[in-house]
């Protein structure tokens, strides 16, 4: 009877003298995963919310945390009616679906093929599809801008070979083929090369989103409705596609966020400039460009604020279309 | 009228491969219940998916209703299967599941209504048409499947182990459903099973695979009680029959000398193939056709346990001679009868069988 009470008497008595000192496996394990917080406050969190801050400011990095004047709103008001802006965001939309949408197109009847008549080859061809993925862009820009070089590229010597066939001194294929070298510089080509290559780009990474997602669907269901009479094609009709549903929500989302933020790909194959007449300047370009050419943070930190609720937006209404019923 | 004829089908899965089914002939009569039963491995999914069209037939004739049907489309050959994961499109209704290939089939959205609704009320579905497969309990979603392949009126009803995926009482209680549906369609229906007791309870008749081969087929209990060799009567009975080694001796008259070692006991050979002098054989008995005689009038054994189930008592012993495990049952067993207790068997008889080495019944069928 005794112990116990000489401890609660010293229980008592601690509080008193000193807080208790933290023991050394008491705090260890926070420094062992601090590192990630601490990179994550850093890189992370802090941005972000100073990013938040910097868009109600007019400021010139180059004036020191001193230069920030507070503007309100004013940024947002001139990013909503900026024309520049405006017409990235146009392009952005314009290249988000003509780059995105056939993305989808060939990645899902691909994949099917795939999965249903390729047996032995077919990780070695969504492999080959892949590999754009995995390339490196700067690689990339190399050899689309080599392949659509107006002198020396390999398209102009294709189209206009075709164009300039001749049989008995008239040439057949004229109207429709070109007979000299096409500038692939001109605004009119600007989007549809980029829509090009981000969608070769990422045709195999949808590519194996299916394949993956189809290769969870049991077998069984095909064999029962093969059963019920379902040719080959109503099988993908009303079972693969509907069974798919989730993974075109999910790849369908990536893409969305993905394009939106298309960066990469417009920025090397036009050098950095947007091309002739902006026609390749996409909405984070713009952004890149009001940051880091004009050096207007503010407004840049806006621009990104506003294509965040853009994005957030599209993925609700995109939620809202895949997710009826079920 | 829709009968099934099997002849000389062989299959193999690719051209080098073995054979998983080896010339198998079979006639399954209009309006049957046949059941294929064997263990896992032995080629019944193979033959059954052959049926359906699933599987490619390598080499033999599948006849539907007289019709040669080897290259005839699985939809157009009027069977229905029902697949032991069920196989329901999870996206669609129970209703549409049902319904689905009289849609296919182009029929009007009234006749598939009907169609569906007569089906759920035969299978006490009709409450769940609207729900989805995965908010369907196992038993319901067994209904389910049965019930998509009765919508489409086929000739030919194929089960592929569909109670496998249910537990214990349910399987039982879809058994009893299984036959009364039966009974009620009147369909011709295949049936596979690895289970025995499904094959005895369900078959009008039962065909025993092993190998990729039928080795028996009759009525379950002409099979139970006349099984051509040694491995229908293994499989077929639980506790499994018992296979004591022994070897021929001399025949005097109707009674023959078993030498089981050195221990000698005569045994009526009614209806069977006599066996030469010293042939191995070995004596098959069923648990509750072993019975217990004093120690020195059958063959000696010693109890190991007694199992008192309610209904019946289990009683495990081992053979002095041979040091083999036998099982014994009956309805009770007098006091003697007791773990460690010295006892003499002795077969039932006429219900006893001798198999030869190869594994033949010496019993004349
Ligand atoms: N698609 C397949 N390709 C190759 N071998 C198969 C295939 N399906 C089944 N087999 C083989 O055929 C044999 C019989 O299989 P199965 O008919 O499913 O047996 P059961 O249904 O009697 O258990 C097994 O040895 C199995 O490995
Ligand atoms: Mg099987």
């Amino acid at each position: 009877m005794e112990a116990p009470m000489s401890t609660s008497r010293s229980g008592a008595a601690a509080p008193a003298k000193s807080r208790r000192r933290l023991q050394p496996w008491e705090w260890a394990p926070y420094v062992f995963i601090s590192p990630f917080f601490i990179l994550f406050l850093c890189f992370g969190l802090f941005p972000l919310l100073f990013s938040v801050w910097l868009s109600f400011h007019s400021w010139d990095a180059a004036t020191g945390l001193g230069g920030m004047v507070w503007v309100g709103i004013e940024n947002y008001e001139f990013v909503l009616g900026d024309e520049w802006f405006h017409k990235s965001l146009f392009n952005t939309f314009w290249l988000a679906v003509a780059s995105g949408l056939p993305q989808h197109l060939v990645a899902i009847p691909l994949a099917f093929f795939a999965h249903t008549y390729l047996a032995k080859y077919r990780n070695t061809v969504v492999g080959i599809y892949f590999l754009p993925f995995i390339t490196s862009s700067v690689a990339i820009a190399l050899v689309f801008n080599s392949l659509f070089s107006r002198d020396f590229g390999i398209v102009n010597l294709a189209l206009t070979s075709i164009g300039n066939f001749e049989v008995a001194g008239i040439h057949p294929l004229a109207w429709l083929f070109p007979t000299s070298n096409i500038d692939w510089g001109q605004p009119q080509y600007t989007k549809p090369m980029i829509a090009f290559v981000v969608f070769w780009r990422y045709v195999g990474w949808n590519t194996v989103l299916y394949l993956s997602a189809l290769q969870t669907i049991p077998n069984d269901l095909y064999e029962a409705a093969t059963i019920d009479g379902a040719s080959r094609r109503q099988q993908f009709w009303y079972i693969t596609l509907p069974l798919l549903k989730p993974m075109m929500f999910l790849a369908v989302t990536m893409t969305i966020i993905g394009n939106l933020q298309l960066f990469e790909e417009p920025f090397i194959i036009t050098g950095g400039t947007g091309g002739l007449d902006q026609a390749g300047k996409t909405a984070a370009m713009h952004m890149y460009n009001t940051a880091f050419v004009d050096s207007d943070f503010g407004t840049a930190s806006a621009v990104a604020w506003v294509l965040f609720m853009l994005i957030a937006l599209l993925t609700v209404v995109n939620n809202k279309v895949f997710s009826q019923k079920d | 009228m829709s009968s099934v004829s099997l002849r000389k089908i062989s299959k193999r899965y690719d051209s080098e491969g073995p054979e998983i089914v080896k010339r198998l002939s079979l006639d399954v009569h209009d309006g049957e219940f046949m059941v294929f039963v064997g263990p896992s491995g032995c080629g019944k999914s193979t033959m059954l998916r052959m049926i359906a069209g699933l599987e490619d037939i390598t080499d033999g004739d599948l006849m539907i209703d007289g019709v040669r049907a080897n290259d005839i489309q699985p939809s157009q050959r009027g069977v229905a299967m029902v697949f032991q994961s069920y196989a329901l499109y999870p996206h669609m209704t129970v209703g549409e599941n049902m319904g689905f290939a009289l849609k296919l089939a182009g029929k009007p959205k009234e006749e598939v209504k009907a169609a569906v609704g007569r089906a759920a009320e035969i299978l006490q579905i009709s409450h769940l048409l609207d729900r989805r497969p995965k908010a369907l309990s196992g038993g319901q979603r067994q209904r389910v499947a049965i019930g998509r392949s009765i919508v489409r009126k086929p000739k030919v009803f194929l089960f592929d182990e569909p109670l496998s995926n249910l537990d214990a009482a349910l399987r039982v209680q879809m058994r009893i459903e299984l036959a009364k549906l039966h009974a009620e369609l009147k369909t011709t229906m295949i049936y596979v099973t690895h289970d025995q007791v499904e094959a005895m309870t369900l078959g009008d008749r039962i065909a025993v695979f092993n190998g990729g081969k039928v080795e028996q087929v009759g009525r379950p209990l002409d099979l139970y009680s006349r099984p051509v060799n040694q491995f229908v009567g293994a499989f077929l009975g639980s506790p499994q029959m018992n296979f004591i080694e022994c070897r021929a001796g001399v025949l005097r008259g109707d009674a023959l000398d078993l030498h089981f070692g050195d221990v000698v006991r005569s045994v009526p050979l009614a209806g069977m193939a006599a066996p030469s002098n010293g042939d191995p054989l070995q004596l098959g008995v069923r648990p509750e056709d072993l019975l217990v005689v004093n120690e020195g009038l059958g063959l000696p054994a010693t109890v190991d346990l007694v199992e008192h189930l309610g209904d019946a008592t289990i009683v495990y012993a081992t053979d002095v001679v041979s040091r083999q495990s036998l099982t014994l049952k009956a309805a009770d067993y007098p006091a003697e009868v007791k773990a460690g207790a010295r006892i003499g068997l002795m077969p039932r008889i006429g219900s006893f069988h001798l198999f030869a080495a190869d594994g033949r019944s010496l019993t004349r069928q």
